[in-house]
């Protein structure tokens, strides 16, 4: 136990003075959290931020417009002036301002009266569209405007047919009362920006102790001192425990800080606040996981990196690479089906997969055995690749 | 400690070369043994073996009776090593080093602090114990290098060229330092390719080149010349009828700037002939008779010089 205290007391000494390992370690992910989280706020939210405007730019008057303005004002839609004619508001969509302007032509009022079945009488309806617009805000746009037309139609039959109604009867929002209940938990399968960036950088932060690792193994091999200690009849084994023991340590730290800045760094500046997992012990289990399988990998590139700059292309790259992958960079709902299955190869999101059925879905130990179980199995893989290697290498 | 025996150890990296060819040497406990030899001819290969860093050689190493590694398995702390290398964290302080070094060997608590104060003073670093160690001088980097070795009082110390790169102050306090150990029992295994070093420090000297051992013995008995020559380095050149009666009776050759080789039949006539330089006012600046140096040796045994 002597020994293996001097080894840890030892890289504890070698880390605390490497500013350059301890920034990759806790300021890049902790930047990363800040940055990420604030900038794909929006992209986070079931529809984008801020509201969608539109114009009506009908010829048959204002009492027309008007009736379609209410019909599609709100969830998102805010009305703008119109343009002056059909030209300037191609050219102001065009320009995204606004995005939508929706043409309604001469006679199209009169049409109103054609009865079902003979609308081909009708002026057809036209809708100028942003071809940025995500095609689901796209198509609400379609659906909230063919329901304002029926219930037109619908006030002009009962009006040919003498009935007393109020139009606003007709509106699409009086149709019926329709309440809308999420079962579960709301944000279930689609985290908020701050619960895909807090974990995710948090991953790819706990990874890159790859560097430390193998930075200081690589001097030590270079250097005489790995030969010196096998000399003093040091395992290689030991030499192996006496770096997981730190680095698991600075996995943790890093866990909590990353967890901190969720809590306080993101809503300082003006991001949502990471809530909280209800059982830390899991959230424990995971990032120690998490842990293994990234010291792992950092012991199997020391071992086989010669040089510093081989350690940084396999290390980094093969971060970067996983990342990309593996949701980190960006989340997996995002990404088409092939992807999403390429994704399942990634430690790093299986790493995910544990911190979202935790932080996101407050789920329990069931839903984190799995991700946790093929990190661990992992670990275990590349440490023994690294005893591996390094015993073959020895003769 | 009783005489550590290397016997017909053979070794060879896979797919190459033999490194070492069946070397046998005896370094028997108490004094210094001076390992020479050029780059490559197996020095720092026979010392990692030793040392238990390369696995796979053939041969008996053993201590007395008892194969080495046996007794390393039992006495895990009786051999020490110093590298070529500054084998030591640069960023740790020196004290550091030695408490990791101590550590990871076993030592801890006063028996520790008593050993890293004993090989700090012997190493003369107690004053630079707090600096970083990559921060020091070349020749302390070198003595906090010894000082490592030293640290668990090995019986066996093995020293790989200990005094590359140092200036002469250092290596002189060094090779000191190394003569004083040499009355201590320890079995010390000192290599370099220095051989004035060796020849000033080591009481056995052993020679290879290319994976063999050329010679080895007791360091008079290994430099002893018996072709009977006597070389003579004279204040002034010899009068001429003085070197042409020489010539004639002792064969002498003039080797240029007043040094000469001649071949005396007996000790008597070595006499005579000093005596009458001396007479003819050309005193003797050096005089070598029955003997020769490393150098002349490992030329006359490899055909080239040691730092080729």
């Amino acid at each position: 136990m002597r020994r293996l205290l001097a080894l840890w007391e030892k890289e504890y000494l070698a880390l605390a003075r490497d500013i350059h390992g301890l920034a990759v370690l806790f300021l890049m992910p902790a930047v990363f959290i800040v940055v990420m989280s604030l900038a794909l706020s929006d992209a986070f939210k079931d529809r984008p931020g801020g509201q969608t405007e539109f114009a009506v730019l009908a010829a048959d008057g204002a009492s027309l417009a008007e009736r379609f303005v209410r019909g599609l004002s709100g969830d998102g839609y805010r009305s703008v002036p119109a343009p002056a004619d059909e030209a300037a508001a191609r050219e102001s969509v065009r320009r995204g301002k606004p995005r939508l302007v929706l043409v309604v032509p001469r006679g199209f009022a009169r049409g109103l009266d054609a009865r079902f079945g003979r609308g081909s009488s009708q002026p057809e309806l036209t809708l100028l569209a942003d071809p940025a617009l995500p095609p689901a805000q796209l198509l609400a746009f379609r659906q909230r405007i063919l329901g304002v037309v029926l219930g037109l139609k619908v006030t002009a039959m009962t009006q040919r047919a003498g009935i007393p109604a109020d139009p606003r009867a007709f509106d699409l929002e009086q149709a019926a009362a329709l309440r809308v209940d999420a079962v579960g938990n709301p944000r279930a399968g689609r985290p908020s920006s701050v619960q895909q960036n807090v974990p995710a950088w948090l991953i790819f932060g706990m990874f890159f102790v790859v560097m430390p690792i193998a930075s200081l193994f690589i001097v030590e091999r270079r250097d005489g001192t790995l030969a010196r200690l096998t000399s003093q009849q040091v395992p290689f084994s030991m030499i192996l425990l006496g770096k997981i023991g730190p680095f698991f340590v600075v996995n943790l730290v890093q866990a909590a800080l990353m967890l901190l800045a969720g809590r306080t760094l993101v809503p300082w500046f003006g991001g949502e606040v990471l809530a909280l997992p209800a059982r830390w012990d899991l959230l424990a289990a995971v990032t120690a996981s998490t842990s293994l399988a990234a010291i792992g990998w950092g012991l199997l590139v020391a071992v086989c990196a010669r040089t510093m700059e081989q350690a940084t292309v396999i290390g980094g790259v093969g971060n970067i690479l996983a990342a990309a992958i593996g949701g980190i960079m960006v989340p997996r709902f995002f990404m088409p089906e092939s992807m999403q299955t390429l994704a399942d190869f990634s430690p790093m999101a299986w790493a995910l997969d544990g911190f979202h059925a935790v932080i996101l879905r407050q789920g329990g130990a069931a839903d984190i055995a799995g991700p946790c179980g093929k990190l661990l199995l992992l670990a275990t893989a590349l440490l023994g690749a690294a005893l591996w290697i390094h015993n073959r290498r020895r003769g | 400690m009783e005489t550590l025996s290397i016997a017909a150890v053979s070794f060879g990296y896979p797919a190459g070369e033999a490194v070492l060819r069946k070397i046998s040497l005896e370094i028997p406990a108490g004094g210094i043994f001076g390992l020479l030899g050029p780059n490559g001819a197996g020095k720092t290969t026979l010392i990692s073996i030793l040392a238990g860093q390369l696995r796979g050689a053939t041969g008996r190493i053993a201590v007395g009776d008892e194969p080495l590694q046996r007794l390393r398995r039992r006495r895990p702390q009786c051999l020490g090593l110093v590298p070529q290398e500054y084998a030591f964290y640069p960023m740790l302080t020196g004290v550091e080093n030695l408490r990791f070094f101590g550590g990871v060997q076993g030592l801890g608590g006063a028996r520790l602090k008593q050993r890293i104060d004993a090989v700090a003073a012997f190493a003369r670093i107690e004053n630079v114990l707090g600096r970083r160690a990559g921060q020091l001088s070349g020749g302390l980097k070198r003595r906090l290098n010894f000082a490592i070795g030293l640290l668990t009082g090995p019986e066996i110390l093995l020293l790989d060229e200990p005094t590359v790169g140092v200036d002469p102050q250092s290596r002189a306090f060094l090779l000191d330092s190394i003569r004083s150990l040499a009355g201590t029992g320890k079995i010390i295994l000192y290599t370099s390719h220095y051989m004035e070093e060796v020849q000033a420090i080591c009481d056995r000297v052993g020679i290879i080149d290319h994976g063999r051992v050329l010679v080895s013995g007791a360091l008079p008995e290994v430099l002893r010349d018996g072709s009977g020559v006597l070389k003579l380095r004279l204040r002034a050149p010899l009068p001429a009828t003085l070197a042409a009666d020489w010539r004639a009776r002792y064969a002498l050759q003039d080797t240029g700037a007043a040094a000469y080789s001649l071949r005396p039949p007996d000790a008597a006539a070595v006499a005579q002939v000093i005596e009458a330089a001396r007479s003819a006012g050309c005193e003797p600046l050096a005089i070598r008779y029955g003997q020769r140096d490393l150098e002349q040796l490992f030329m006359q045994l490899t055909h080239r010089s040691l730092r080729d």
